[in-house]
């Protein structure tokens, strides 16, 4: 039976009585891991000497991941993540710990001057439970309020910078790795995660032939069940977004993102109904800090021009390749070009559609560890009639 | 015949681990017993001062404040240089015994630069990184001091790294230029901003030293840009930078590339016509399954026939190759170029990673690898 359409708010309707200009509706978010700082610089250097215990320095990550989690409050990101101050690099936390992986040799990080240990697949990988759960920042996230957000390797990507060493074709291996995503992805749910964000950085640098797109799909499809229950967001990065703009808006995701500084927006032209556009705006291979009033500028274009559901803004690259201060700085750009957004809304007047649906009852899931009072779903107003309302009706983050 | 003119002359590519003694009297501290025994044991395989020089007996006595800076500079130098001797090197320096990193100290010497925090390099390693705030410049050439006491101590032959204006400047933030660059940063605004940057750090900070280095007498120099691979679309900027270095200057070059797709700075690297030797990085890539030493080919397929600093041990790991491996490697070598005397045999790169016990052994097992591979050709 199909879900009655769910009463519309009073505020939505008189905002619907009247016209005018139309605010894009912006979420802010930490899209990346978040510089060390100098005391954990040398502190990590000190245990690598054995000056330092590990106890030491592991009181020293929980110290800073709150800090990070009050940078992004005070913010007001509609997410946390704590800054993943402890990862060593983005597939570690299951390289390490994943039976099947091995920690491989030290590899480029795309164009940087950062490396990361290449993961080898020696057999086909199976999820170990609770393994990378342990490594998550729980007690400071959900002490926040804020919406937890993870950030997790894509098939796509794992699979391109992965040296596969067994018999599974990539394919495979990619399904393989979905799955074992969407069993991450229940478990951390359960202990109260609510944004999942897959980074697929590999999908713009090196993207999928138009023939391997239909295997880059099906490669997804054992996440989707696990991410229809949640929020999610696919992050691209270091490369042109808008080419493969329409696949990534194909996957089982609800807010695809684009790294602006290597994605001429001028360029991104079409986005399914539906989904929402996250645009990494600040971009890490500079220390200048970004204008809002430019971003503004292309968030408004791009509201206008592609509809989204929402725009996420964050950082595009990871933000882990400035020092602490100034990414700091650069964070602090994205609640100005709200305000910015707020202050001067779009010139062209539009109809505005109604609210999102408040968020249906959801699967039930296992229970969390910690129970927590479900915070109340703002009503926001649409910008578009044409706007296909959001999937499930989800409250996103 | 000098060591030079012979087949394979051996090299050293940067800088090898300073030795603890040293760091700890470069920070005021008194050795500690084990750095100072330490010293003992490297000095009776490195003699590198006499028993009677004062500065050793003052540091002996852990009177690091008499030694002074300067005198510690001297000796940590004088350790490297005899270090990379007495492995029966050809071809030495002092292990870049005074210059704290290689992107660090040369920006130091410039002005236009800020040094803002350290970012990591990968798990716990980081460096500390800085900004193009302002026009480059510099004050006074750098490395000339290093240099003029090298060339009154050495015993073989010399040859000056110099880390590449590519690589300072890919390592370096571009506030200054890029913000010269009007509207949204895109990739086509920071290349364009990058190329100054480059250009400027070419002309302004490195030919100027590289023009010092060779009026004070140095032959032999070799740009460093282990970056230059970092970007596959930047060939052309590598080429430009070290032509805009070396323009006007008269003395033998070499560029050291390392960890890098190779194939992507062709044909570009072929305009960097007065290099005379390219130094790469092989061994780290060759296994019993793969071939590392297959991109010779391209110098074949692009009809260049430069030298070549052949990498013959991996400066990543502490395994240790066997002279026997490093002769076939030589001689594998060899065989794709087709004429042995463009071979000159180093590490892939600076052995700086690896503790000196390791160093040691990686760098005389070269030396007995060229000698078995020299042997071997002729009979």
């Amino acid at each position: 039976m199909q879900d009655l359409p769910p009463p519309i708010p009073l505020g939505a309707i008189f905002y619907l009585l009247r016209s005018g200009p139309a605010v894009p509706q912006v979420r802010l978010g930490l899209t990346s891991s978040f510089p060390r700082p100098e005391e954990l610089v040398a502190a990590t250097r000190e245990l690598d000497r054995g000056r330092r215990t590990a106890e030491e320095v592991q009181g020293l990550y929980e110290s800073w991941t709150g800090r990070v989690v009050d940078l992004e409050s005070r913010l007001g990101f509609s997410t946390v993540l704590g800054g993943d101050l402890g990862r060593q690099d983005l597939f570690r936390p299951f390289s390490e710990s994943t039976p099947g992986l091995e920690v491989g040799p030290l590899t480029r990080w795309f164009e940087t001057n950062t490396f990361f240990r290449q993961p080898i697949v020696n057999a086909p990988p199976q999820w170990a439970p609770g393994a990378f759960a342990r490594q998550v920042p729980f007690e400071r996230l959900l002490a926040s309020k804020i919406a937890p957000r993870v950030i997790l390797p894509g098939p796509y990507t794992f699979t391109a910078l992965a040296d596969n060493r067994t018999d599974l074709s990539r394919q495979e291996l990619a399904v393989r790795w979905s799955e074992l995503l969407a069993r991450e992805v229940e478990d951390l749910s359960a202990h109260g995660v609510k944004v999942f964000q897959l980074q697929e950085p590999s999908l713009v640098v090196d993207p999928p032939s138009v023939e391997e797109e239909s295997w880059v799909r099906e490669a997804y499809e054992p996440l989707a069940p696990a991410l229809s229950q949640v929020d999610s967001v696919l992050w691209t990065f270091f490369g042109d977004g808008a080419p493969v703009l329409p696949l990534l808006a194909s996957l089982p995701v609800e807010t695809v993102g684009v790294d602006l500084t290597d994605t001429d927006p001028t360029r991104l032209t079409e986005l399914a109904p539906g989904k929402g556009l996250g645009l990494g705006c600040l971009d890490s291979r500079t220390t200048l800090v970004e204008d809002p009033k430019e971003i503004a500028r292309i968030v408004r274009d791009l509201f206008d021009r592609l509809e989204p559901s929402e725009i996420l803004l964050g950082p595009g690259t990871p933000l882990d390749l400035v020092p602490w201060e100034v990414a700091e700085k650069k964070l602090s750009v994205l609640p100005q070009v709200r305000k910015v957004l707020e202050g001067a809304p779009a010139a062209r007047p539009r109809q505005v559609a109604p609210a999102r649906r408040p968020a249906p009852a959801k699967r039930s899931k296992p229970p969390a560890p910690r129970a927590r009072s479900k915070p109340k779903p703002k009503v926001k107003l649409k910008a578009s009639s044409k706007r296909a309302p959001a999937k499930g009706g989800k409250k996103r983050r | 015949m000098s060591e030079e003119e012979r087949l394979f002359p051996t090299q050293e590519v940067g800088s090898i681990a300073k030795p603890l003694w040293l760091v700890q009297a470069l920070k005021g501290q008194k050795p500690s017993p084990n750095a100072l025994s330490d010293l003992e044991r490297w000095r009776g395989r490195v003699p590198f001062v006499p028993e009677h020089d004062p500065r050793l007996k003052k540091l002996l006595k852990g009177e690091v404040d008499e030694v002074g800076p300067h005198g510690l500079r001297d000796l940590g130098a004088l350790f490297g240089l005899r270090y990379l001797e007495a492995a029966g090197l050809d071809i030495v320096y002092d292990g870049e015994a005074r210059r704290m990193e290689m992107y660090e100290f040369p920006i130091r010497q410039m002005t236009g630069f800020k040094l803002l925090g350290h970012v990591r390099s990968f798990d716990n390693k980081y460096y500390l990184k800085g900004a193009c705030v302002g026009k480059v410049g510099l004050p006074e050439p750098y490395h000339l001091d290093e240099f003029e006491f090298l060339k009154r101590e050495a015993r073989r032959s010399l040859k000056v790294p110099i880390t590449g204006a590519y690589t300072l400047a890919d390592w370096s933030w571009n506030e200054y230029y890029l913000g010269k660059q009007k509207g949204w940063k895109g990739r086509k605004a920071r290349r364009a901003a990058q190329r100054e940057l480059l250009v400027d750090i070419a002309r302004n900070a490195i030919r100027p030293t590289l023009k010092a280095l060779i009026d004070r007498g140095a032959k032999f120099l070799q740009v460093d840009e282990p970056a230059a691979g970092t970007h596959p679309d930047e060939a052309e900027l590598v080429v430009e930078a070290f032509n805009e270095s070396v323009e006007g200057l008269d003395a033998k070059f070499a560029m050291h590339i390392c960890f890098s797709d190779y194939r992507c700075l062709f044909p570009a690297l072929l305009e960097a016509k007065k290099c005379s030797q390219f130094l790469w990085e092989f061994a780290n890539r060759d296994t019993p399954e793969k071939d590392g030493y297959r991109d010779l080919e391209l110098f074949n397929e692009f009809e260049d026939h430069r030298e070549i600093g052949l990498g013959v041990t991996d400066i990543h790991r502490d395994v240790l190759e066997s002279p026997e491996l490093i002769r076939d490697r030589i001689l594998r070598a060899s065989k794709i170029l087709g004429d042995p005397k463009r071979l000159y045999v180093n590490p892939d790169c600076g052995l700086r990673t690896r503790s000196l016990d390791v160093a040691w052994e990686k760098l005389t097992r070269m030396v007995r690898g060229a000698d078995l591979a020299r042997a071997s050709l002729a009979g």
